[in-house]
């Protein structure tokens, strides 16, 4: 038996395919428009976000300051009042809520230098850090510990008690002539050597030679 | 997450197996919905007969509306997909001659092939005379080269040449097609009836 009402609505399927069509086609145009960020996936950007590689420790970032790395740009993310009263050696002064000013944007957006972004802790950092891996920019990494962390190893390192290993005492040592380069303990060394400078009056006793007493017999 | 192989989903191997199977199916579509007659074919020139244009243009309109809804869900990449380079003149042409061939043969290349799979006489004569054809261009390449490499447009589409949104433009196509659709039925209505 040849249902009737389905061959009713059959015989006008091609008008219904037709209006099909036009509704997907409006259907694309009423679609609400949203921002796709073309550079840098969501995967992409979480994998980079849990890989802790772009953290440099401070005493690895110390030797290459000592060792006068070329490839490396250090951009002190805090505002220019802390920058001027203390800041790394040859650190560049991006305050953070300029960073993505156009002026700075050659020394960010590059590809040469390996960037290494720090601030008063790692948390500012971190966040830099974000933004500017999410603009795709290249070679960024953050100090661990910033500011404070750089103080509470290199210039005021901990000292080792007897009962660690080796390596903390020659870690020990590297902090404190990595202090020494940076100028601290210096002052202290000074005074040591002013305490030393001052005259003294330096008794030299005269010996007076003893007698020897006649050894043994003929 | 797509396209599938430039996003490592799939290895690049898969390329060609893929094209086998998508190959395939489209031979046999072509078959089925009886391309492989050229009478079939020439009927959208002469209006009996308008399947190869619904066909055609049913394909497109559902595939980029299909893949731009893909794109809005982000399960497919638009911007990472080939767009095949314009050079103008070159298409233009190209374009004009290949419609010759096709009112006069009454195959276009890929029916023709069909065509040769089911064993028609008149489509191996027609792929000889692609064949031919091909050995003229390539020999006289160097007569051709100006029109071939020239006024090269890059890997544009409407949406880079008229700066209107891919929706509207979508949208447009749409309506066309449609319209196109209506007004070939009536068309094919008016035309005596041949009989194929």
């Amino acid at each position: 038996m040849i249902n009737r009402n389905l061959a009713k609505i059959l015989a006008n399927r091609y008008i219904i395919l037709a209006s099909l069509l036009l509704i997907a086609a409006l259907g694309l145009l009423l679609l609400p428009a949203y921002q796709k960020n073309e550079r840098v996936t969501a995967e992409d950007l979480l994998a980079k976000v849990v890989n802790p590689e772009r953290y440099v420790t401070s005493d690895d970032l110390a030797h290459k300051i000592i060792t006068k790395d070329p490839s490396i740009l250090l951009i002190d993310l805090r505002d220019e009042k802390e920058y001027a009263e203390y800041s790394l050696t040859g650190a560049l002064n991006i305050p953070f809520d300029a960073i993505l000013n156009a002026d700075y944007e050659a020394y960010l957006n590059q590809g040469q230098y390996d960037i290494v972004l720090f601030s008063n802790d790692d948390f500012k950092a971190d966040q830099a850090w974000l933004i500017l891996t999410r603009m795709d920019y290249e070679n960024l990494h953050v100090l661990q510990g910033g500011i404070k962390g750089w103080y509470n190893t290199i210039l005021n390192p901990p000292e080792p008690t007897e009962n660690m290993a080796k390596e903390a005492f020659e870690l020990y040592d590297f902090r404190k002539a990595a202090a020494m380069y940076f100028g601290v303990g210096i002052k202290q060394h000074n005074q040591v050597e002013q305490q030393d400078m001052t005259p003294k009056k330096v008794v030299i006793p005269i010996v007076k030679k003893k007698k020897r007493k006649p050894e043994g017999g003929c | 997450m797509g396209p599938l192989i430039p996003n490592g989903i799939l290895t690049n191997e898969w390329n060609i197996i893929i094209a086998v199977l998508i190959g395939l199916a489209f031979g046999f579509i072509l078959e089925a919905s009886g391309f492989s007659s050229s009478r079939k074919l020439a009927g959208v020139f002469y209006g009996y007969d308008f399947a190869v244009l619904k066909v055609f243009f049913t394909a497109a309109v559902v595939s980029v509306i299909g893949l731009y809804y893909m794109d809005y869900l982000g399960w497919v990449d638009i911007s990472m997909l080939y767009v095949h380079p314009t050079y103008l003149w070159a298409a233009i042409i190209g374009g004009a001659i290949m419609g010759v061939g096709f009112v006069a043969g009454g195959f276009c290349p890929g029916t023709s092939l069909c065509a040769v799979a089911i064993g028609k006489l008149d489509a191996w004569v027609y792929v000889f005379g692609i064949m031919v054809g091909v050995f003229i261009f390539s020999e006289a390449y160097g007569v051709f080269e100006g029109l071939y490499n020239g006024s090269f447009l890059g890997n544009i589409t409407l949406v880079d040449s008229f700066d209107i949104p891919a929706n509207y433009i979508i949208f447009g196509v749409t309506l066309i097609a449609l319209v196109a659709f209506f007004v070939s039925d009536i068309v094919r209505k008016r035309i005596k009836k041949v009989f194929y």
